[in-house]
């Protein structure tokens, strides 16, 4: 699937590149694309159920709505509709989906020009007392062999 | 107390504090109590209110499987409880209270009858275990407050006594037009109907509002309506702007409260007091209740009987699932008048948007999808496509999914087909068009 051939890095792109770099790319491609907005889009770092982007760069329509944006992303990650998929702006706050990009940017980019996006689904719960004693006791009969567990 | 249930669980309970002495207000699904004068009927709510825990020893799901759901259960059993409480409020009503002893009415064994753990009840573990694997969840694995709700929405097909109409708002937007028309699905077809549900929004619009004037016997066609709306309302930790938000949630009457927990525990929220949270715990193992042919279920185990639970409202998983009922159409109109009313208040940051009628896109999404260059910008030299087939092969959209219907078309659009587009001078950018 080509959306997810290439791995993500590991680390934010805003920690990849200095804030000046960041602000020279975001003034470049404005120049060249006044209408549209400079989109960061990454994974949440504690996602495990859906799967990496391979861009994390985006120009979008400024006069997109949330709702055709988050359509967008759930196709790239082919989600069903039942899929739970959260955009949060700015790592806080879950986006209005009657929004458009344009408001959206208005409100919530960075200082370096970007608009930023993180995406997540939701966590699961369980108790795992049960499972650690197992693992714990796996351990220990693993030990007494001298192989290592998992 | 039977002593087999003398767990570790169930010892912990004798650290829950009694309730707070407090001037604040008690807020509990929907309902307002003052703690300093109606302790006794703040406790009595509570107890009234369905509670399921993990069991053990029941009959092993699908047959071979687990005969206990400790430790993986716990999402399951809350979503058991925020049904339970509609059912509840369908059947017997909010104002019903439970009487340890006492004879029950038939509605409250029938309802208590579709949540017994075994494979023929409505709403049973047993049931939503195995419809989770339909949710990509084998039996066993843990549930998240989405994954619960929609194995909900599909179970409740089945329980024709109830006729409830469950619907899951997804991409925090409850859609006014979505929820009438599948609470009177005779609008679509009945003679005042609209014939076109993507096109004429305004007609649309029209034949609802005669709807809501209808006589009483029509609008009795109304399907008592469980909504549920899965959010996640922060990363790791919940966006402080959303907890006064939460907190109106339980202040309205069609509040069904939350299902949620803490960081790896579910737990049933159901009203709040000043700055934390009551909820009903799971997490206490109970023997199985023996399905018998007396008259009277032995129910003492399925309500809480201590005070409840509380933490505070900080703590909250981001990752939950609001509730709500209406039972007819005006209540559910009340519900909307209310959400906006709270959306236009300062303080919270809303949880979700209510939107009157589909964004269009959701019928012609391939359109939205179907990128072409910007000519309309003068700058599509700087445009150029990667691929090699982009200039032609326009994937035909429609047609291709004669398995689907129109809803979901857009969910298995193949992203193969699309043609994307990126700068020319820093391919790190990828330009969406539409």
């Amino acid at each position: 699937m080509p959306p997810f051939e290439k791995p993500q890095n590991s680390l934010p792109f805003k920690q990849r590149k200095s804030l000046a770099t960041r602000k020279q790319e975001v003034a470049g491609i404005r120049t060249k694309f006044p209408t549209k907005i400079p989109v960061i889009i990454e994974r949440y770092q504690r996602e495990k159920y859906l799967p990496p982007l391979d861009k994390t760069k985006f120009l979008v329509p400024q006069e997109l709505s949330m709702t055709q944006f988050v359509t967008i992303i759930r196709n790239r990650m082919s989600l069903m509709q039942s899929q739970a998929f959260y955009l949060l702006i700015d790592n806080s706050g879950l986006a209005s989906m009657s929004l458009t990009m344009a408001e959206v940017y208005k409100d919530h980019k960075d200082d370096d020009g970007f608009l930023y996006m993180t995406y997540a689904s939701q966590e699961m719960f369980g108790h795992c007392v049960e499972m650690q004693k197992l693992y714990v006791i796996a351990g220990c009969v693993a030990s007494a062999f001298g192989r290592p567990v998992d | 107390m039977d002593a087999a249930t003398l767990t570790y669980d169930t010892l912990r309970f004798g650290e829950v504090e009694d309730f707070p002495e407090t001037s604040d207000p008690v807020w509990i699904l929907g309902k307002e109590f003052d703690a300093l004068t109606e302790k006794d009927d703040i406790l009595s709510d509570v107890t009234s209110r369905l509670w399921f825990t993990y069991r053990k020893n029941f009959p092993p799901i699908g047959g071979t499987g687990p005969t206990s759901d400790t430790g993986w259960g716990c999402m399951l059993r809350c979503g058991q409880m925020i049904l339970a409480e509609a059912l509840v409020c369908r059947h017997l009503g909010r104002e019903w209270r439970w009487v340890k002893g006492q004879a029950q009415r038939e509605e409250y064994t029938s309802i208590l009858n579709s949540f017994l753990d075994k494979k023929d009840s409505y709403y049973s573990l047993h049931q939503i275990a195995q419809m989770g694997v339909g949710e990509g969840k084998s039996i066993g694995q843990w549930y998240g407050p989405n994954t619960v709700a929609q194995v909900l929405k599909k179970l409740a097909v089945f329980d024709s006594w109830s006729r409830l109409a469950v619907h899951v708002a997804m991409d925090n937007t409850v859609v006014i037009e979505e929820i009438k028309r599948l609470c009177m699905p005779w609008l679509d077809y009945g003679g005042a109907a609209c014939s076109d549900t993507h096109g004429g929004m305004s007609q649309l619009n029209g034949c609802l509002e005669g709807a809501c004037a209808m006589a009483e016997e029509e609008t009795a066609l109304w399907k008592p309506l469980v909504l549920l709306i899965p959010l996640r309302l922060g990363l790791s930790d919940i966006n402080e702007a959303y907890i006064e938000t939460l907190k109106q949630c339980f202040q309205l009457p069609q509040s069904l409260g939350v299902i949620g927990g803490k960081p790896n525990s579910a737990h049933y929220f159901i009203g709040y007091v000043g700055e934390e949270l009551i909820y009903l715990d799971p997490h206490t193992t109970q023997p199985a209740v023996e399905p018998s042919e007396e008259l009277h279920l032995p129910d003492d185990s399925y309500h809480c009987q201590h005070p409840p639970c509380r933490m505070h409202i900080c703590e909250i998983d981001p990752s939950i699932a609001v509730g709500f009922f209406c039972r007819t159409e005006d209540e559910f109109d009340d519900w909307c008048m209310r959400i906006r009313k709270l959306s236009h208040s300062r303080g919270g940051l809303p949880m979700f948007e209510l939107a009157n009628s589909q964004p269009s896109h959701f019928a012609c999404s391939a359109d939205v999808l179907n990128l072409t260059p910007d000519y309309g910008t003068g700058v599509q030299s700087d445009v150029r496509c990667r691929q090699a087939h982009c200039t032609s092969n326009k994937a035909p959209i429609k047609g291709t999914f004669p398995d689907f219907d129109e809803d979901h078309i857009h969910d298995f659009f193949d992203s193969d087909r699309l043609e994307r587009f990126f700068d020319s001078e820093d391919e790190e950018f990828e330009i969406l068009s539409l």
